[in-house]
C-alpha cells in the first residue's frame, strides 16, 4: 500500500516539472490530465475505514473533473485558438526546472518543519502539495498565454486539492463537491474568457493586455 | 425558531428562481422592471429574518449549515440597501443603451440572470455557517460576476475582466488552503463529519484548537479573502474591474462584494482570537494601514473618474480593515463604517455613471462644471466625493472618528498617525479633483439626460441617510452594531 502512494507521489511531482519544462501546450495538457487521474485516486490510497463511500465519491468527482472534462475544456479552446507552444516566457525553460528543483527543496524542508495532523503514511504528500502550489504560482507568474496561466492555476488548485486531501480526515461531502464545481465553473468561464481576448486581441498574450494603467 | 429557518432557504430559491425568469422575457425594459420588483421580493424575506434575529436571537436551518446572527443579519441589511438602489438606478441607466439597440433582449437577460445568482452568491455567503460552502459562496460571487464587468465585451473590459478572473481566483484558492488549515486545527475535536467546518461549533472550542495551524489557516484567509475584499498589496484588479464594469455592477462590487469577503474575514477573526488576542490584532492593523497608505498614492494620480473611485474603495476597506484590529470600539466602528461607505460608495457610482454619459468620458480633466449641467448627478457626485473623504457631518466622519478614538484608547499612536497622514492625502488629493469638476467652466461638448423621479429619490436618498447617520444614530442600528461587534470581538468584547 505504501509503495503505491509513493509512487503516485513521485509522479505528480515528475507531472509537475513536465508543466514547467514543457513549451508545447499540448503536452501540458496531457499532462495535467494524467495529474488529474493520479489526484483521483490518491484519497482511495488513504485508508479510512469508516469513510468508504465518502471518499470514493469524491474520488470518482476528482477523476472526471480533473482528469476528463478540464482537459476536454482545455483541448477545445486549444483548438479553436489555434496555437501550439508558449512562446518564450518570462523565465526560460531550462531556468524554470532550476527555479522547480529550489522549489522542491523548499517545500521538503517545509513540510519537514510542520507537524500536521496527518497519518503517517501519506505524510510525504503534504510536501507534493506545498511543490505544487508554488509551481502552480510561478506558472501563473512567468507565463504570456492566457491558456498556460488556467494550467497554472489548475496545478496550484492541484497542489490544494491534494492538500486537503491528506490533512482532513473529514469533510462534508456536499462541501468538497461544491469546491469541485466551482473550479469547473472557473475553468470554464476562464476558457471563454481566452475565447474573448482572442476575439477581441487576435492573441492571448497576457502581458500585452496593457490598456488599463495607474 | 424552526420555522424562521425556511426563509434562509426561501430567499435563496426565490432568487436563483428570478435569475431564471429573467430570460423569458422578451424585452429589455420589461426585464429591468422586472428586476426592480424582484430585488423588492426578495427584500421581504430578508428584512423578517433579520427583523427575527433582532428580537429573538440567532436563527439557523438545515441542520445549522445555515446560520444567521446580528452580525450576518447586519451584513443582509447592507447587501440588500445596496441591492435595491443599484437596481433602480440600473432602470434608467440603460435608456441610452436600449434606445441605440446596444443593451439588447439578449445582453438584458444575462444581465438579469447574473444580477440574481450574485444576489444568491452573497447571499449564500452571508447565511453560510459552514465555513466550506462560505467558500463555495465567495468563489460563485467571482465566477457570476466576471461577466458583468465584460457586459459589452470591447477590449478594455475582456482586459479587466481576465485580471478580475485570474486574481481573485488564485486570491480565493489561498482562501480555500486557510480554511482546510483552519479546518485542521480541530483535528482532535470529535464530531460527526457533517459538524466539522461548523463556525458555531468550531467558536464554543477554542481549547481544543491548534494554535499553529489556526494561525497559519488565518493567514492564508486574510490574504486570500483579502484579494476579493482590494486590500494592498492584492487590490491590483480592483481599479480596473470597477472602472471597466457598468455602473450599477461598479455599485454592488464597491458598495457589497468587497464587503462580502471581509465579512468572511471577520468570521475566522472570532476564531483565531480563541487562542490569541493580539495576532489577527497586529495583522488587521498592518493590511489596513498598508492598504490606506498605498490607496492615498494611487488617489493623487488618477484622472479616470471611475478609477478614482475604485481606489477611494480600496481605501475605504482598509480603514475598515484598521478599525477591526482596533479592538471592541474599533469593530464597532468598522462595522458602522460598512454601511456609510457601502451608502456613499453606491452613490458616488452611480453619479459617476451618468456623468460619463453626458460627457461621453470619464476622463476628469474633460469633466468640468457638472452641477450646472447637471444639478442632481453633478450635486451628488460632489456630495458623496465630500462625504468619501471624510468631511463633516457626513456619516463617513463619524465613523472614521470613532476609529481614530479607538486607536488612541488601544494605545496604536503610529497607526492613528498613519491613518490621519493617509487620510489627509486623499483628503487634499481628491479635493483637488472635485472643485473643477463640480463648479469648473462646463464643457461644451455632452449630451442632455433627463433625471427621473426614482434617481432624484436615490441620490437625495442616500445623501439624506449619510447626513442623517452622521448626526444621529438610531438607537436600533447601535444595538445591531453593537450586538455584531460583540461577535466579531468575541470574548473580550
Amino acid at each position: 500500500m505504501n509503495n503505491w502512494i509513493d509512487l503516485l507521489i513521485i509522479l505528480l511531482i515528475l507531472s509537475n516539472f513536465v508543466m514547467l519544462g514543457s513549451s508545447r501546450l499540448a503536452v501540458c495538457i496531457r499532462t495535467l490530465a494524467i495529474q488529474g487521474i493520479l489526484l483521483g485516486i490518491l484519497p482511495l490510497m488513504i485508508d479510512r475505514q469508516d469513510l468508504v463511500l465518502h471518499t470514493t465519491l469524491v474520488s470518482i468527482g476528482a477523476l472526471i473533473i480533473k482528469g476528463i472534462v478540464f482537459p476536454w475544456l482545455l483541448f477545445k479552446v486549444l483548438r479553436r485558438i489555434g496555437i501550439r507552444r508558449e512562446i518564450e516566457p518570462f523565465v526560460g525553460y531550462v531556468p524554470s526546472l532550476f527555479i522547480g528543483l529550489a522549489g522542491l527543496i523548499v517545500s521538503l524542508y517545509i513540510g519537514s518543519k510542520l507537524d500536521f495532523p496527518a497519518p503517517e503514511s501519506v505524510a510525504d504528500v503534504i510536501p507534493l502539495s506545498l511543490f505544487s502550489i508554488l509551481a502552480g504560482l510561478f506558472l501563473l507568474t512567468t507565463r504570456k498565454k492566457a491558456l498556460s496561466m488556467v494550467m497554472g492555476y489548475l496545478v496550484l488548485e492541484n497542489g490544494i486539492y491534494a492538500f486537503g486531501s491528506v490533512v482532513l480526515n473529514k469533510v462534508p461531502v456536499i462541501v468538497e463537491l461544491g469546491v469541485l464545481l466551482d473550479a469547473l465553473v472557473a475553468v470554464f468561464i476562464m476558457g471563454i474568457a481566452t475565447y474573448h481576448i482572442n476575439r477581441e486581441f487576435d492573441h492571448i498574450d497576457v502581458n500585452r493586455l496593457d490598456n488599463l494603467k495607474g | 425558531m424552526h420555522n424562521a429557518g425556511h426563509l434562509i432557504w426561501i430567499i435563496l430559491v426565490v432568487s436563483v428562481a428570478f435569475g431564471g425568469i429573467c430570460r423569458i422575457f422578451r424585452s429589455p425594459r420589461k426585464i429591468l422592471s422586472f428586476m426592480c420588483a424582484g430585488v423588492l421580493v426578495v427584500t421581504v424575506p430578508v428584512l423578517t429574518l433579520v427583523v427575527y434575529t433582532f428580537y429573538y436571537g440567532a436563527v439557523s436551518s438545515a441542520g445549522q449549515w445555515f446560520y444567521i446572527d446580528s452580525l450576518s443579519a447586519f451584513h443582509l441589511v447592507v447587501m440588500m440597501l445596496v441591492f435595491c438602489m443599484s437596481t433602480f438606478y440600473g432602470y434608467h441607466y440603460f435608456d441610452e443603451k436600449i434606445d441605440e439597440g446596444i443593451f439588447t433582449t439578449r445582453l438584458a437577460r444575462r444581465y438579469g440572470s447574473l444580477w440574481f445568482a450574485s444576489l444568491t452568491a452573497m447571499t449564500l455567503v452571508l447565511v453560510s455557517n459552514n465555513l466550506g460552502i462560505m467558500w463555495v459562496g465567495m468563489e460563485t460571487t467571482t465566477l457570476v460576476t466576471a461577466f458583468l464587468i465584460n457586459l459589452y465585451s470591447n477590449k478594455t473590459a475582456v482586459e479587466a475582466m481576465w485580471k478580475y478572473l485570474i486574481i481573485c481566483s488564485v486570491g480565493i484558492a489561498f482562501a480555500f488552503m486557510g480554511t482546510l488549515l483552519v479546518a485542521a486545527s480541530a483535528y482532535t475535536l470529535e464530531t460527526h463529519v457533517a459538524d466539522v467546518l461548523l463556525w458555531t461549533k468550531l467558536v464554543k472550542v477554542g481549547e481544543v484548537l491548534n494554535p499553529a495551524l489556526l494561525k497559519t489557516g488565518f493567514v492564508f484567509i486574510l490574504v486570500g479573502y483579502g484579494t476579493k475584499a482590494g486590500l494592498a498589496p492584492m487590490h491590483t484588479w480592483l481599479p480596473d474591474a470597477h472602472s471597466q464594469a457598468p455602473a450599477p455592477v461598479s455599485a454592488i462590487f464597491s458598495g457589497f462584494m468587497l464587503n462580502a469577503a471581509l465579512y468572511c474575514i471577520m468570521r475566522y477573526i472570532s476564531l483565531v482570537d480563541l487562542v490569541s488576542e493580539t495576532f489577527s490584532q497586529e495583522l488587521l492593523v498592518l493590511f489596513g494601514i498598508g492598504t490606506i497608505i498605498i490607496s492615498a498614492a494611487f488617489i493623487l494620480s488618477q484622472h479616470d473618474l471611475k478609477r478614482l473611485l475604485a481606489y477611494h474603495s480600496v481605501e475605504h476597506l482598509g480603514i475598515i480593515t484598521l478599525g477591526l484590529g482596533l479592538g471592541p470600539a474599533g469593530i464597532f466602528a468598522a462595522l458602522f463604517h460598512t454601511l456609510n461607505h457601502s451608502v456613499c460608495k453606491s452613490l458616488g457610482f452611480f453619479c459617476a455613471g451618468r456623468l460619463g454619459q453626458i460627457y461621453g468620458t470619464y476622463d476628469m480633466r474633460q469633466i468640468s462644471g457638472s452641477m450646472h449641467l447637471s444639478f442632481l448627478w453633478g450635486g451628488g457626485l460632489m456630495g458623496s466625493l465630500l462625504a468619501l473623504i471624510g468631511l463633516a457631518p457626513f456619516a463617513l466622519f463619524m465613523s472614521e472618528l470613532l476609529i481614530v478614538k479607538a486607536a488612541l484608547e488601544t494605545d496604536t499612536i503610529w497607526a492613528m498617525v498613519l491613518f490621519l497622514a493617509g487620510s489627509s492625502i486623499v483628503f487634499v488629493g481628491a479635493l483637488k479633483h472635485i472643485i473643477p469638476i463640480a463648479w469648473g467652466k462646463p464643457s461644451t461638448d455632452h449630451v442632455c439626460l433627463k433625471s427621473m423621479l426614482t434617481d432624484k429619490v436615490l441620490v437625495l436618498g442616500a445623501l439624506a441617510l449619510l447626513l442623517m447617520l452622521g448626526l444621529w444614530m438610531p438607537d436600533v442600528l447601535h444595538e445591531i452594531l453593537y450586538r455584531a461587534a460583540y461577535i466579531v470581538g468575541g470574548h473580550h468584547n
